[in-house]
């Protein structure tokens, strides 16, 4: 039973490689068309009738970048998890570049997981929800971690109506 | 997600302070809903007191109570989605007054904007503004 876990935890969370196939590939209809690897093994009978697609999607959809700070940052057994409370940088390719906010709430689903962050500028609050596995999604940094390591709840939504608990978690951070 | 009788404040510095909409425009789908970077027809519901200066001259912009004018939404209570999957959500709706011909009343904006207005073209709006999202 235990060794069973262990498997699928290595399994799902290894941190070896996968040899892909990396051919020249072209694809005719566009040049900006993101080519990813091939796979390594021709899916299952089973696989293509559509049995265990969801976990195969999971594991093969997200680039190995992506995968480790999935890994780092949301999976339950990281010593990193990011906790809803903390204070968390998000750099990006696109407008914002950068966003600082309290986390206020982690949506775990496999390779859509998101977050969203909430903070206030110019007077305005504002949350922005972010998908882990997105191209333009470059850095997550933890600027703070949550007072006493952790809050008492999981999704952090009361913070919209009380501002004064915002400024109390972020210090006095805008 | 601006329909009939959605309320906006106003960012800028025309005078006015709070709008209600009347007309979305251009939007014969959703229902007849703006959201950010769509052009909305709006009465002026409250508006700040026109100086004494500007009540004489003849070119200056005056909004009153009670005016019909034109804006362009610039944040909403409504989630926004962008291409990539990204929502951006802030804590009121707010809106830019226009004239007939798209161009701002205001000279300045007096809040965060959002950065859809870019793709839809307001460009000179998410310029003037202080912090774009």
């Amino acid at each position: 039973m235990a060794s069973a876990t262990r498997q699928i935890f290595k399994r799902l969370f290894s941190s070896t490689p996968r040899t892909a196939n990396t051919q020249a590939a072209t694809y005719p209809f566009s040049k900006t068309a993101i080519l990813p690897p091939l796979p390594t093994k021709a899916p299952t009978e089973a696989l293509r009738a559509g049995k265990g697609l969801m976990q195969h999607i999971n594991k093969t959809l997200a680039t190995p970048e992506k995968k480790e700070l999935l890994e780092k940052f949301f999976s339950r057994r990281s010593k990193n998890q990011l906790q809803p409370g903390s204070i968390v940088t998000v750099l990006q390719d696109q407008a914002p570049t950068q966003f600082t906010g309290v986390l206020i709430a982690i949506r775990r689903r496999g390779h859509n997981t998101s977050f969203r962050l909430r903070n206030i500028l110019q007077r305005t609050g504002i949350e922005m929800q972010f998908f882990v596995n997105s191209p333009s999604l470059k850095e997550v940094k933890l600027v703070r971690a949550p007072p006493r390591g952790r809050m008492r709840r999981a999704k952090l939504f009361y913070l919209r109506d009380a501002p004064s608990k915002m400024t109390g978690l972020a210090g006095g951070k805008k | 997600m601006i329909g009939l009788k959605g309320t906006l404040n106003v960012i800028d510095n025309s005078g006015a302070l709070l709008v209600e909409c009347v007309n979305v425009l251009k939007n014969k789908v959703n229902n007849g809903h703006g959201s950010v970077g769509d052009e909305i027809v709006c009465v002026v519901k409250k508006a700040r007191p026109i100086s004494a200066a500007a009540q004489a001259s003849v070119s200056a912009v005056k909004v009153r109570k009670g005016d019909v004018r034109r804006a362009v939404i610039v944040r909403t209570r409504k989630e926004i989605r962008r291409p990539d999957g990204t929502i951006v959500r802030f804590d009121d709706n707010a809106a830019v007054l226009l004239n007939n011909k798209r161009e701002m009343l205001g000279t300045r904006i007096g809040g965060i904007v959002s950065a859809d207005l870019r793709l839809k073209g307001w460009s000179k709006i998410v310029s003037i503004a202080p912090r774009v999202v």
